[in-house]
C-alpha cells in the first residue's frame, strides 16, 4: 500500500512542472484575451472553448468516436500488414529492392491525392477510403522499422547459432523475432499519433461530414471558433490517447524483459 | 586418435577475384584430446579463419578438417563443439539461465533436464545465484563467465574461443584465464583459443601456435612445459618466461622477414 503511495507521489512529483505550467498558460491566454479584448474570430478564449465543449459533449464524442475507429482500424491492419511485409522482405532480400523503391514512390504521394483517388473507389459515405489511409501510413513507418530489427542482428548471436547447427526457422524464432519485438513498440509510439493524424486529415476531401477533422473545417468555415476549438481539444485528446496506449504496451514488454 | 585433425588447409576468400585474399595456406596441425592448444598471431594472419573451419563456420577451399574422427560439417550438426567469442553475445532478452539452456532446446532438451543441467552450469562458473538475472545486470566478467557456461552446457568434448578475454580489463582477465583452466580441468575438454596476448597464451596452453601473415600459415608451435598444475606462482616460473621468449621469438622472426631484415632481398 505504501509503495503505491509512493509511486503516485513520485508520478505526481514528475508531472506537476508540467500541471502548472499548462495552468499559468490558460491563465495567461483567459487573462490576454479579456485584457485586449481579443475578437473570438481572432483568438477565443479557453472559457468559451470549454463551455462549447461540455455544451457540446454527446456531438463531440460521436464525432470523436468516428474518427477514433478509424484510426484504431487504420492502425491494426497497418501494423499487421508492415509485420507480416517485413517477414518477407527480410527472408527474400532480392524483393526489398524491388519494393523500396516503389514504396518511397507511394510515400511521396501527397495525403489528399490518395484519399481523393480513394474516394472514387468507394461509394461518397464509406469509410472505407480514410481507413485504408491510415493503413498506409501505419504500414510503412511499421514495415521499415520491424524490418530493421528483423535484419539488423548480432553477427555473434547469428554466428552462434550456426555453431549449435540451428535452422533458419530456429534463428528466426530465437533472435530474429525478439531482437525486432522492441523495433515493433518504437514504430507503434511514432504510428499511433501518426494514424489519428491520419484520419483527421484524410476527412477534409469529401466525405461523410462526421468526424472531428471535418467538424473542425465545417465550424472554422462558419466562423464558429469556439466550437471549431473544442473539435481541436477532442482531436488533441484522442491523439494522447493513441499515444499513451503505445507507451502502456511498450512499458508492458519492457518490465518483462527486467522482471 | 586426435580431437581435431587439419591436413592441408587452406582458404582463399575472392577467389578469383581482385580483392582475393590468401587467408591459410597449407595448414596442418592435430590437437590430442584434452589438450589446451592456442593460436597466436598478428591481425590478419588467419587464426580466426583456421578456428571457424574447425567449427565448420567456413568451409576450407582445399583440404580436410576433420573434428572428434568426423568430418567438421558433421562434427557441427552432432553439436560436438562449443563455442566463446570476444563478445560475450549473450542473449539480452533471455535471462541468465535461459541463456545456458539454449544450446540444449536446439537439441529438443525437456525442461526438466534443461533446468537441471543449467543449475550444474551455474555451479561450475561459479555463479548459481545469478540465474534469474538478466545479462545487462552482470560485469563483463561475469557475461563471458555464462558464456563459457552455455559454450560447455551440452558437454561438448571441444571448445573453440575466439579472443574471449580480449575486452576484459588485466585483473578480470587473469581471473578468467584460472577459471578457465579449473573449468576445463573439471571436464577434460579440450580447448583450441584465438588470442592476442602472449603471456595468456602461455599460461593457459600445453601448445602455443605461431601464425603469420600474407599467406596465413604456421610458422612455429612452441610446446609449454609448465605442467598441468597452474596458478598464479606459475606466473613468476622461469619456463614462463622461457616459454614467453619463445613465442616472442617466433613472431619477431617473422616480423622481421617482414620489414626485409635478416634476408637478402635488399
Amino acid at each position: 500500500m505504501n509503495r503505491v503511495g509512493n509511486l503516485l507521489r513520485t508520478t505526481l512529483g514528475n508531472a506537476l512542472p508540467a500541471i502548472v505550467f499548462g495552468a499559468l498558460f490558460l491563465g495567461f491566454w483567459e487573462w490576454a484575451v479579456r485584457f485586449f479584448e481579443l475578437k473570438p474570430y481572432f483568438l477565443t478564449a479557453p472559457s468559451a472553448i470549454w463551455e462549447q465543449f461540455t455544451s457540446n459533449f454527446t456531438l463531440i464524442r460521436g464525432a470523436a468516436t468516428v474518427s477514433g475507429t478509424n484510426a484504431l482500424i487504420g492502425l491494426l491492419a497497418g501494423t499487421v500488414l508492415g509485420v507480416a511485409m517485413s517477414f518477407v522482405l527480410s527472408r527474400f532480400g532480392f524483393l526489398n529492392q524491388l519494393i523500396t523503391p516503389l514504396a518511397v514512390a507511394l510515400n511521396a504521394v501527397p495525403i489528399f491525392v490518395l484519399v481523393a483517388v480513394l474516394n472514387n473507389m468507394y461509394s461518397i459515405t464509406s469509410e472505407i477510403p480514410r481507413r485504408i489511409m491510415v493503413a498506409l501510413v501505419v504500414y510503412f513507418i511499421v514495415l521499415v522499422n520491424v524490418a530493421r530489427g528483423l535484419t539488423q542482428v548480432s553477427p555473434t548471436h547469428v554466428e552462434l547459432m550456426r555453431s549449435y547447427a540451428a535452422s533458419d526457422v530456429a534463428i528466426l524464432r530465437k533472435v530474429r523475432i525478439p531482437n525486432a519485438i522492441p523495433f515493433l513498440f518504437v514504430s507503434l509510439k511514432i504510428a499511433a499519433p501518426a494514424a489519428v493524424i491520419t484520419a483527421f486529415v484524410s476527412e477534409y476531401f469529401g466525405g461523410s461530414q462526421n468526424g472531428l477533422g471535418s467538424r473542425i473545417s465545417s465550424n472554422i468555415a462558419n466562423s464558429k471558433n469556439a466550437a471549431a476549438w473544442a473539435y481541436v481539444l477532442a482531436a488533441c485528446l484522442l491523439g494522447l490517447l493513441f499515444y499513451l496506449f503505445s507507451v502502456v504496451m511498450e512499458s508492458l514488454n519492457r518490465k518483462g524483459e527486467v522482471k | 586418435m586426435s580431437a581435431v585433425s587439419i591436413r592441408n588447409a587452406s582458404k582463399v576468400f575472392n577467389l578469383g577475384k581482385s580483392n582475393q585474399v590468401d587467408a591459410l595456406r597449407n595448414v596442418s596441425l592435430d590437437v590430442k584430446p584434452g589438450e589446451f592448444v592456442s593460436l597466436i598471431g598478428p591481425s590478419g594472419c588467419g587464426k580466426s579463419t583456421l578456428l571457424r573451419l574447425i567449427a565448420n563456420l567456413l568451409e576450407p577451399t582445399n583440404g580436410d578438417v576433420v573434428v572428434n574422427d568426423k568430418p567438421a560439417a558433421q562434427a557441427r550438426l552432432d553439436q560436438d563443439y562449443g563455442m566463446a567469442f570476444q563478445q560475450a553475445g549473450l542473449f539480452e532478452w533471455r535471462t541468465v539461465r535461459k541463456n545456458i539452456e539454449l544450446p540444449l532446446e536446439l537439441k529438443g532438451w525437456d525442461k526438466n533436464a534443461r533446468a537441471l543441467r543449467a543449475n550444474e552450469m551455474l555451479q561450475l562458473v561459479q555463479l548459481p545465484e545469478f540465474g534469474d538475472h538478466y545479462p545487462w545486470q552482470l560485469s563483463g566478467g561475469m557475461q563471458q563467465r555464462i558464456a563459457i557456461a552455455r559454450a560447455l552446457a551440452a558437454h561438448p568434448p571441444l571448445l573453440l574461443m575466439d579472443e574471449p578475454f580480449g575486452a576484459l580489463d588485466e585483473m578480470t582477465r587473469e581471473y578468467m584465464q584460472g577459471e578457465l583452466l579449473r573449468i576445463c580441468a573439471a571436464t577434460g575438454t579440450t580447448v583450441v583459443f584465438v588470442t592476442h596476448s602472449i603471456p595468456e597464451a602461455v599460461y593457459l596452453s600445453n601448445r602455443v601456435v605461431v601464425m603469420s601473415p600474407r599467406p596465413g600459415r604456421i610458422t612455429k608451435v612452441v610446446d609449454v612445459s609448465l605442467g598441468g598444475e597452474r596458478n598464479e606462482d606459475t606466473r613468476n616460473r622461469t619456463a614462463f618466461f622461457e616459454a614467453i621468449t619463445a613465442v616472442r621469438e617466433g613472431l619477431r622472426g617473422m616480423h622481421a622477414a617482414h620489414v626485409g631484415l635478416g634476408n637478402d632481398d635488399r
